[in-house]
């Protein structure tokens, strides 16, 4: 599946309305931090990957953007509207997946979804059953007999049925296993193509980078980071370990350009590379080498990686 | 939008269960008892009974037990008709918002496009139904049995007036649970509140009522305009129906205002 490339954003995007947009927006739970002030701007028509770690303030941003939960200080726009004053109709406008999707569990989902739909002004009976068979699901099971990932195929069914300008979805893809991942992701790209916007959160990179035009980074209730997501691919960012069969010397990688947070550890060496790999192979070649593990980096290292040095810069840490 | 899609219709839905299970206790407690009545009215009893202090019968919610309202009134719509709708309607009031939000439930639906007020309301209405359709049936089975046990003496009009302020009572109840509910968003809170106004009000009804210094607490217990009126003897007591209905009105409308203002599920 090739990801979506040649979105392009609207030009002089000030003249255009936001899909989202906060400002400093701030969220105490008493004296708990929810949100200190994020600033968050969504184009019409994008897909956002909104990431962040457990407590980052994922959820408490989507559940403000609902009208779930309010502001302790700060502006929310969604739509050009704000959710407090705009109430219903806006709501209307949006296809929403919380973070946690319970629903009374004695109806199947063919009731709970018609009843939705009946909310909404009424969703065809054919696109829930298209939706459906895309996804695999039995809609006249109870609900309470669904396993963890057909629960959430309910969910995101109610979400993109009546088809909304906007989807606002708190981890999509909890729970789905991989051929469901990318029936939905078809459903983002398609929405996306028809000009919808897709505001989802997730916790790894990887689940919304093959779909996402952007990703945003959130953590400690602050946008630390937004990049366009080819930005992101282009830098390549990867963790890795590689174990030789003999001890090696400290400065083994020293001067391999890309390198970052280096740990030389007896005959493994750890660290994060970005960009191109074929220096810090040529370099390591001079040890017999045991075996090379790389892997997807977190959330922190990749933005670490990212805000660490000024563009362009290769040297390394 | 039908009823089908609506709020109201899908909550009546969730319930019919519940509501089925307490139409038939209810009717079967209403029926037994008044099986009794051809055994209990014998003078004997009733000599018996009257020996106790009349204090003491009353605080037990006996009055009159010689004539058939004072008997059904003392025992069908003395204690057990009460707890039995109250029961249902608290548990309808609490699960309705407070429930719902600790239960995750409630976030989805308020994603809708609906307002929280018409949750609330609708809710309240679904809450309504339930208890008018309890009373019906109610009426039904006392009305079926009240020939052969010798309680025709009540008469169709007084024993409807007596379901009326039993459902009435019940709305009562399960509009503080909802309202309560609905401000504070636990179940918990909503939970000793329905108990203490309950248990409470009983109280300040039978024993409040006789001591001259406490009395005006009769007059805020919900129990007074249920049975203080004596509906099953003087027919339906339209101002005490009227009194419970507002309060109980105003009582959803505060904790909707409440709810309407403050984050949800948090
Ligand atoms: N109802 C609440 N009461 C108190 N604190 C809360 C509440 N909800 C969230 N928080 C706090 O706010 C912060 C942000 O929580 P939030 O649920 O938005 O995180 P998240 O990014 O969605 O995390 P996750 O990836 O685990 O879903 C956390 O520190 C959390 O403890
Ligand atoms: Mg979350």
């Amino acid at each position: 599946m090739e990801p979506l490339h040649g979105h392009v954003r609207p030009r002089g995007a000030r003249s255009v309305t936001p899909a989202i947009r906060t400002d400093g927006l701030t969220k105490r739970y008493g004296q708990r931090r929810g949100l200190a002030g994020l600033d968050l701007e969504v184009h019409p028509g994008e897909v956002f990957g909104f990431l962040g770690p457990n407590g980052a303030g994922k959820t408490t941003t989507i559940r403000l953007l609902l009208d779930i939960i309010r502001p302790t200080s700060g502006t929310v726009e969604v739509l050009g509207m704000q959710p407090r004053v705009a109430g219903p109709d806006l709501r209307r406008r949006i296809g929403y997946l919380p973070g946690d999707f319970v629903v009374e569990g004695g109806q199947s989902s063919r009731e709970l979804l018609t009843f939705l739909g009946g909310l909404l002004g009424g969703v065809p009976k054919h696109r829930l059953v298209t939706l459906a068979d895309r996804l695999d699901l039995d809609l006249d099971a109870r609900i309470r007999s669904l396993s963890k990932g057909n629960r959430q195929k309910v969910g995101l069914i109610q979400a993109f049925m009546h088809e909304p300008e906007l989807l606002i979805l708190d981890e999509p893809s909890s729970g789905l296993d991989p051929i469901v991942q990318e029936t939905f992701l078809g459903l983002v790209r398609e929405a996306s193509e028809a000009g919808r916007t897709v505001f989802m959160s997730s916790h790894v990179l990887s689940e919304v980078q093959r779909s996402a035009h952007r990703v945003g980074i959130v953590r400690d209730g602050r946008m630390v980071a937004v990049e366009g997501v080819d930005t992101v691919r282009a830098r390549a960012i990867r963790r890795f370990e590689i174990r030789f069969e003999v001890e090696v010397p400290a400065d083994v990688v020293a001067g391999v350009p890309g390198l970052d947070r280096v740990v030389v550890d007896g005959s493994v060496v750890r660290g994060i590379l970005e960009g191109r790999a074929d220096p810090l192979l040529k370099a390591i070649a001079r040890y017999p080498v045991a075996s090379i593990l790389s892997e997807e980096p977190t959330l922190d290292e990749v933005f670490l990686a990212f805000y660490r040095r000024p563009e362009g810069d290769d040297g390394a840490a | 939008m039908t009823v089908r899609h609506s709020v109201l219709g899908k909550t009546l839905r969730e319930q019919r269960r519940a509501l089925l299970a307490w139409m038939i206790g209810l009717s079967a407690v209403a029926v037994l008892y008044a099986s009794f009545y051809p055994a209990m009215s014998s003078p004997d009893l009733t000599e018996a009974m009257d020996s106790f202090a009349p204090e003491f019968m009353e605080a037990l919610g006996f009055t009159a037990l010689g004539t058939p309202a004072g008997y059904l009134g003392s025992t069908t719509f003395g204690i057990p008709g009460p707890v039995l709708t109250i029961l249902l309607a608290a548990w309808l009031g609490i699960r309705a918002i407070a429930g719902e939000e600790e239960g995750g439930r409630l976030d989805l639906l308020l994603a809708q496009p609906v307002s929280r007020w018409r949750v609330a309301l609708e809710r309240f209405g679904a809450l309504v139904v339930v208890m008018a359709v309890l009373a019906v049936v109610l009426f039904v089975a006392l009305l079926s049995i009240s020939g052969p046990a010798d309680l025709g003496a009540i008469g169709p009009g007084n024993l409807a007036a007596g379901t009326i302020h039993l459902a009435v009572l019940g709305v009562w109840f399960g509009g503080l649970a909802l309202g309560v509910g609905a401000a504070t968003g636990s179940r918990a809170i909503t939970t000793g509140v329905v108990a203490i106004v309950g248990v409470g009000g009983y109280f300040a009804n039978t024993l409040a009522a006789p001591i001259d210094a406490i009395g005006w607490m009769r007059d805020i217990s919900p129990f007074h305009y249920y049975s203080g009126g004596r509906p099953l003897v003087h027919g339906l007591q339209v101002a005490d129906v009227a009194v419970l209905l507002l309060s109980a009105s105003l009582i959803v409308v505060l904790g909707t205002v409440r709810l309407d203002r403050r984050d949800v599920g948090t």
